[in-house]
């Protein structure tokens, strides 16, 4: 066998070697990373739903520019046009007097209100739907002040206000979320790696001996590379479950708070690829944590 | 890579050692050992014989002077030079240094892992030293539960499984009743025969007046006396 798979495979044999003699402190250094993994997780979760609703609530935002009553068809739809053609404007819907008419009418249950009346008052509008990125304030009001230069735009109009406040609060869970786990992340790096520095402490007599026998450097080092990348692992893993199982046991309740509030809530899990993500931190964790405890060791023989 | 043949294994040239500023553990030590030579270290406490083997396995690194050993100069070994030298070089202690948590064979064997020797092979090769030291039979024991000679004989079959071309014992039967001293120390020089340079640091004069070799006497880390082997007393030696 090749030489170089014989002492990968020696490495991972002292690695589950090393796990298994210095059980407590490696359960310690699993248990650690998954707290902070579940903390981060939890934070992620949060702000990917809020920013998926946010997404939600935004496809409803429409700008609505009123036309003047006077307008023939044909200017109706060259407005239409040309408004479309503004940055940020996803799609525009072109809603003449009649189709107006027919909406109040399934609004309000019947056009009664409007009976005595000579004729149709509701002005034809367009509809404009607005891109993602389109969706704050600073947008909405640069594109109202284009489109009232245009000759036939009575009145523009928009309303969901509250959707920037929503997005300021994202942009600040958000970030909150990031420094949060860089902080999370940082204090964990270091107590995994003073739980692998006491592992590599208990084991010095060993360590000594491996070399005193001629063992390279990368030989004493690669176990304890992997065991910290092991432990990692296996407190993402155990993050991973502990976030699933809390998300099923309060799926229910959150989501019948939300459409109470929101009428409406499809709250999201992590997608695989991001469970994947989550797991790799650990390991990452776990190896940096490693990484960061073999610095500055060295051998007494 | 080996030395050239004739060449001598150890040369030491002026070599000083130095802990603390102004006291030395060695002090303008010059020798040589020959290919297959056995060579006592001898002197009082303190008189720099465990120095002088740390120098020469390269736990130690000389203040003054210059020590090839192998054909490598000690004071200049990188840091990947240092284990490809220890793997030609066994060492033996008075305190055996063995891992409790592992049995016989996988103490012995650490000196083949870590050159990556093949599972099978190794455990063939671990099997016939310990059978050499009359241990096969305890080779799924842990070491706490052997007596102190047989401790020293794993670690004996430890350090010669690799073939090393220098036996390294600093006191290596410090630890044992004189019955089991014979038999330890029996089996080191029967190294010395296979054409293993030996170096034994002992202040056990029975064991230096039994065996006849060259002896190395230290005293205040210079070397007080150079003694040559004695004709016709090698009766001990692989007995």
């Amino acid at each position: 066998m090749n030489r170089g798979l014989i002492l990968i495979g020696i490495a991972f044999a002292n690695a589950a070697r090393g796990i298994r003699q210095a059980s407590t402190t490696s359960l310690l250094a699993v248990l650690t990373i998954a707290v902070v993994l579940v903390l981060i997780g939890s934070a992620w979760l949060l702000v990917g739903n809020m920013a998926s609703l946010l997404a939600e609530f935004g496809g409803e935002l429409k700008l609505t520019a009123y036309l003047e009553g006077g307008l023939s068809e044909a200017r109706q739809r060259e407005l239409a046009e040309r408004a479309g053609e503004e940055p940020g404007v996803l799609e525009v819907e072109l809603v003449t007097r009649e189709e107006a008419l027919v909406r109040f009418e399934r609004i309000a249950g019947s056009a009664e209100l409007l009976e005595g009346l000579a004729e149709n008052p509701l002005p034809p509008s367009l509809e404009l739907t607005l891109a993602p990125a389109a969706r704050t304030k600073s947008s909405i009001e640069a594109l109202e002040a284009t489109l009232a230069t245009l000759p036939g735009i009575d009145e523009l109009a928009h309303g969901q206000d509250w959707i920037e406040g929503y997005g300021r609060a994202i942009a600040l869970v958000r970030g909150l979320a990031l420094g949060l786990g860089c902080v999370l992340g940082l204090a964990a790096l270091l107590i995994v790696a003073n739980t692998i520095r006491l592992a590599v402490y208990a084991r010095r007599d060993e360590l000594d001996i491996l070399a005193l026998v001629g063992a390279s450097r990368t030989f004493v080092r690669v176990p304890f590379l992997l065991e910290g990348t092991i432990q990692g692992l296996l407190g993402g893993l155990l993050a991973l479950a502990l976030l699933f199982g809390t998300y099923e046991l309060l799926l229910p309740q959150l989501q019948y708070g939300l459409e109470l509030v929101l009428g409406r809530a499809e709250l999201g899990f992590f997608t695989k690829a991001q469970a994947c993500l989550l797991v790799g931190a650990g390991a990452l964790l776990g190896l940096l944590g490693s990484i960061t405890a073999m610095v500055g060791w060295r051998s007494t023989s | 890579m080996t030395s050239a043949p004739g060449e001598s294994p150890v040369r030491m040239y002026h070599v000083s050692k130095s802990y603390m500023a102004g006291q030395f553990a060695l002090q303008d030590v010059s020798l040589e050992i020959r290919r297959g030579e056995f060579v006592f270290l001898t002197g009082s406490s303190g008189a720099g014989k465990t120095t002088l083997l740390e120098l020469i396995f390269a736990a130690e690194r000389p203040s003054e002077g210059q020590i090839v050993v192998l054909g490598r100069n000690v004071a200049r070994l990188g840091a990947g030079g240092v284990p490809a030298l220890r793997r030609r070089v066994g060492v033996v202690f008075q305190d055996f240094k063995l891992l409790d948590e592992r049995t016989v064979e996988e103490n012995v064997r650490l000196a083949l892992d870590v050159v990556g020797t093949p599972r099978r092979e190794a455990r063939t090769r671990v099997f016939q030293l310990l059978k050499s030291v009359g241990l096969q039979h305890r080779r799924f024991h842990h070491p706490r539960s052997l007596s102190g000679g047989e401790q020293q004989r794993v670690a004996l079959a430890r350090a010669l499984v690799n073939e090393p071309e220098i036996l390294l014992a600093d006191e290596p039967t410090g630890n044992l009743d004189p019955e089991l001293t014979l038999g330890i120390m029996d089996l080191i020089a029967s190294a010395s025969t296979r054409g293993t340079t030996v170096i034994v640091a002992t202040h056990d004069h029975s064991l230096i007046e039994r065996y006849g070799k060259r002896v190395l006497r230290l005293e205040g880390g210079r070397i007080a006396e150079d003694i040559p082997a004695t004709a016709g007393v090698e009766r001990g030696v692989g007995a």
